[in-house]
C-alpha cells in the first residue's frame, strides 16, 4: 500500500472513482437537461448536424458487412441446405432489429462521433476554453454537455433505423445472391417484425447513445495537460463506451426476452 | 467539377502516402531487418499482453454472452430449442469473436498507438531519434507490428475459448433450455479446425491493419496535444470502416461459396 496525499489507495480506486464520476455526470446532464431555461437549442442542432455528417459513410459500410456476413451469409447458407431460404426474412427481421442494428450504430457511433466529441472537449479543457466559461457564468454541463448528449441519444436512434434498412438490403442481396425470390423474404421478414421489438430497438439505442455521450465527455472534460493528454482520454473513453454498450446490449436484450415472452413464439 | 478533380487527387495522393508508409512498415519486418530491435519487439508484445489482453477477450466474452442469448431465443423462435448450438457455433467462431475482438484492439491498442506516437511526434522525440541516426519507422512502427503478430494468435486462441465459455454459460447455466451434451455436441460438429483457421486469419488481418493505422496516424501526427487528441479520434473512424470491409470481404470469401456445416452431401 502506498500513501497518496495522506490516503492510503487501495486497488480499484481509480476505477471506483471513475464510475461514480461518469454516474455523477449523468445524473447532473439529466437535471440540467430538463430544468429550464432550455437554451442550449443551437447547440444541439449544431451537434446532430456533425454526428450525422462524420457518421454516415462508416455507417453503411458497417451496417451492410454486419448484417450481410454473421446473418446474411452464415444463416443463409444453413438454411439453403434446407431449401428453406424464405425463412431467411424472418430470422433477419429477429436478429438484425433485436440486436444487430442497435449494436452497429452504437459501435460506429462511438467509434466515430464520440471520439470525435472527446477529442473536441479535451481540446477546450487543456486550452482552457472550459475555465473561461465558468468564469463568465455559463455553466458547461448546460452549454456543452447536454446538447452532445441529447444529439447522441436522436442520432443513434436514427442510425438505428438507418442500420435497419441497409441491413434488410444486406439480407435481399443474399437472396438475390442464391437466386431466391424476394417475395417469401419481405413476407416472412413483415411477418416476424413487431411493434414491441421495433420499440425495444429504438429505446436500447437511445440508452447506447447517452452512455456514450456521458463517457465521452466525462473523458473530455477531465482530460489532463501535457502531450499525451487528449489522446490517452480518446483512448480511455472509447474502452469504456465499448464495454459499456456489450454490458448494457446483455443486460437490455436479457429482461426484454425474459419479460416479453411472446416475443418469442414461432411465427 | 475542378473542385471535384482536386479532391480525388488529394485523397489519392494522400492513400498512396498511406501505403507507402504501411510498405516501409511491413518491409522492416519481413526483411528481418527489426532484428536490429528486437528487444523493443519484444516490449511491445509484454506491453500488449500485460496491458491489453483482459480488456479484448472481456469484451469478446461479453458478446459471446450475447450470442448465446440471441442462439438460444432464435432457437426457440423456429421451434428448435435443442438447435442453439448450431447459432452459437457460426454466431461466435465465424463472426461476432472476429469483429468484438477487432473492435477491442482498434479502441485499446490501435489508440494507444497513436496517442503514444503522437505525443512522441509533438515534443520532437521522434525527430531526435533520426538525429542520433536510427530509422524511426523501423524503431517505432516494426517493432510494434512484430510485437503483435508475435503474441496475437495465442491472445486470439484465449479469446476463442473465452467466447465459446460465454456462450456456454448463457445456453446451459443460465438459460438452462439444452442439457450440457445435448448443447456441445451440436456445437462442436458445426465447426472445424478449418473455421477457426479462417477465423484467425480474419483476426489477425484486422489486427494487422489496426496496427498500422495506428502507426501511420500517431507518426504523422501535427498540432500540438489538441492533433493528438484529434489524430486518435480520425484513427477510429478508419479502423471501423476497415474493420467491417475485412469482415465482409473474409466472410463471403470463406464461407460464402461453401457453407461449410455437416448436412446434405
Amino acid at each position: 500500500m502506498q500513501t497518496r496525499g495522506g490516503r492510503f489507495s487501495v486497488p480499484g480506486r481509480g476505477f471506483a472513482i471513475q464510475i461514480g464520476g461518469i454516474a455523477s455526470l449523468t445524473r447532473r446532464t439529466i437535471v440540467a437537461a430538463v430544468r429550464p431555461p432550455y437554451t442550449y437549442g443551437p447547440e444541439l442542432v449544431s451537434q446532430i448536424l456533425l454526428a450525422l455528417r462524420l457518421c454516415w459513410v462508416p455507417m453503411i459500410v458497417a451496417a451492410l458487412a454486419f448484417t450481410y456476413g454473421p446473418v446474411g451469409v452464415q444463416v443463409g447458407g444453413f438454411l439453403n441446405f434446407f431449401g428453406a431460404l424464405d425463412r431467411l426474412g424472418g430470422i433477419f427481421a429477429l436478429l438484425v432489429l433485436r440486436e444487430f442494428a442497435p449494436l452497429v450504430a452504437a459501435i460506429v457511433m462511438a467509434g466515430v462521433a464520440g471520439t470525435a466529441m472527446c477529442a473536441d472537449l479535451g481540446a477546450r479543457k487543456i486550452r482552457e476554453e472550459l475555465d473561461a466559461l465558468s468564469v463568465l457564468g455559463i455553466d458547461p454541463i448546460k452549454s456543452l454537455v447536454v446538447p452532445r448528449f441529447l444529439a447522441l441519444m436522436i442520432v443513434t436512434t436514427l442510425f438505428d433505423v438507418y442500420a435497419l434498412i441497409f441491413g434488410t438490403f444486406g439480407g435481399a442481396l443474399v437472396s438475390i445472391r442464391n437466386a431466391a425470390p424476394l417475395g417469401p423474404f419481405f413476407a416472412t421478414y413483415f411477418n416476424n417484425a413487431t411493434i414491441a421489438e421495433f420499440s425495444a430497438s429504438l429505446l436500447k439505442t437511445a440508452l447506447f447513445g447517452g452512455l456514450i455521450a456521458v463517457v465521452c465527455c466525462y473523458k473530455g472534460l477531465n482530460a489532463s495537460g501535457g502531450a499525451e493528454g487528449v489522446g490517452r482520454a480518446v483512448n480511455q473513453a472509447i474502452v469504456i463506451a465499448f464495454m459499456g454498450i456489450g454490458i448494457i446490449d446483455y443486460v437490455f436484450t436479457q429482461t426484454l426476452l425474459a419479460t416479453h415472452p411472446e416475443l418469442t413464439i414461432p411465427r | 467539377m475542378r473542385a471535384i478533380a482536386a479532391r480525388t487527387t488529394n485523397s489519392l495522393a494522400s492513400m498512396g502516402h498511406v501505403l507507402e508508409f504501411c510498405g516501409r512498415v511491413m518491409a522492416g519486418v519481413l526483411t528481418l531487418r527489426v532484428r536490429l530491435f528486437i528487444g523493443e519487439a519484444l516490449r511491445q508484445a509484454a506491453l500488449l499482453i500485460t496491458g491489453s489482453m483482459l480488456i479484448v477477450i472481456g469484451l469478446v466474452f461479453v458478446l459471446g454472452l450475447e450470442c448465446g442469448i440471441e442462439g438460444a431465443y432464435g432457437a426457440k423462435a423456429v421451434g428448435a430449442v435443442s438447435a442453439a448450438g448450431v447459432i452459437t457455433s457460426l454466431c461466435d467462431l465465424r463472426e461476432v469473436i472476429p469483429y468484438a475482438f477487432g473492435y477491442m484492439m482498434a479502441a485499446k491498442v490501435g489508440t494507444g498507438i497513436v496517442a503514444e506516437l503522437g505525443s512522441m511526434r509533438i515534443s520532437d522525440e521522434i525527430d531526435a531519434l533520426e538525429v542520433m541516426g536510427l530509422d524511426s519507422v523501423l524503431y517505432l512502427g516494426a517493432t510494434r507490428l512484430l510485437g503483435t503478430w508475435l503474441v496475437l494468435p495465442f491472445i486470439y486462441a484465449i479469446a476463442v475459448f473465452a467466447g465459446f465459455v460465454a456462450s456456454y454459460l448463457s445456453v446451459v447455466v443460465q438459460l438452462s433450455q439444452v442439457s450440457s451434451g445435448g448443447y456441445l455436441r451440436l456445437f462442436w460438429q458445426f465447426q472445424s479446425p478449418t473455421d477457426f483457421l479462417y477465423s484467425g486469419i480474419k483476426g489477425m488481418l484486422m489486427a494487422t491493419v489496426i496496427v498500422l493505422v495506428g502507426c501511420y496516424y500517431g507518426y504523422y501526427t501535427a498540432g500540438g496535444p489538441v492533433g493528438v487528441g484529434r489524430a486518435t479520434a480520425r484513427s477510429m473512424v478508419v479502423n471501423i470502416t476497415a474493420i467491417h470491409a475485412i469482415g465482409l470481404v473474409t466472410t463471403q470469401l470463406f464461407w460464402g461459396a461453401d457453407p461449410r456445416a455437416p448436412i446434405g452431401g
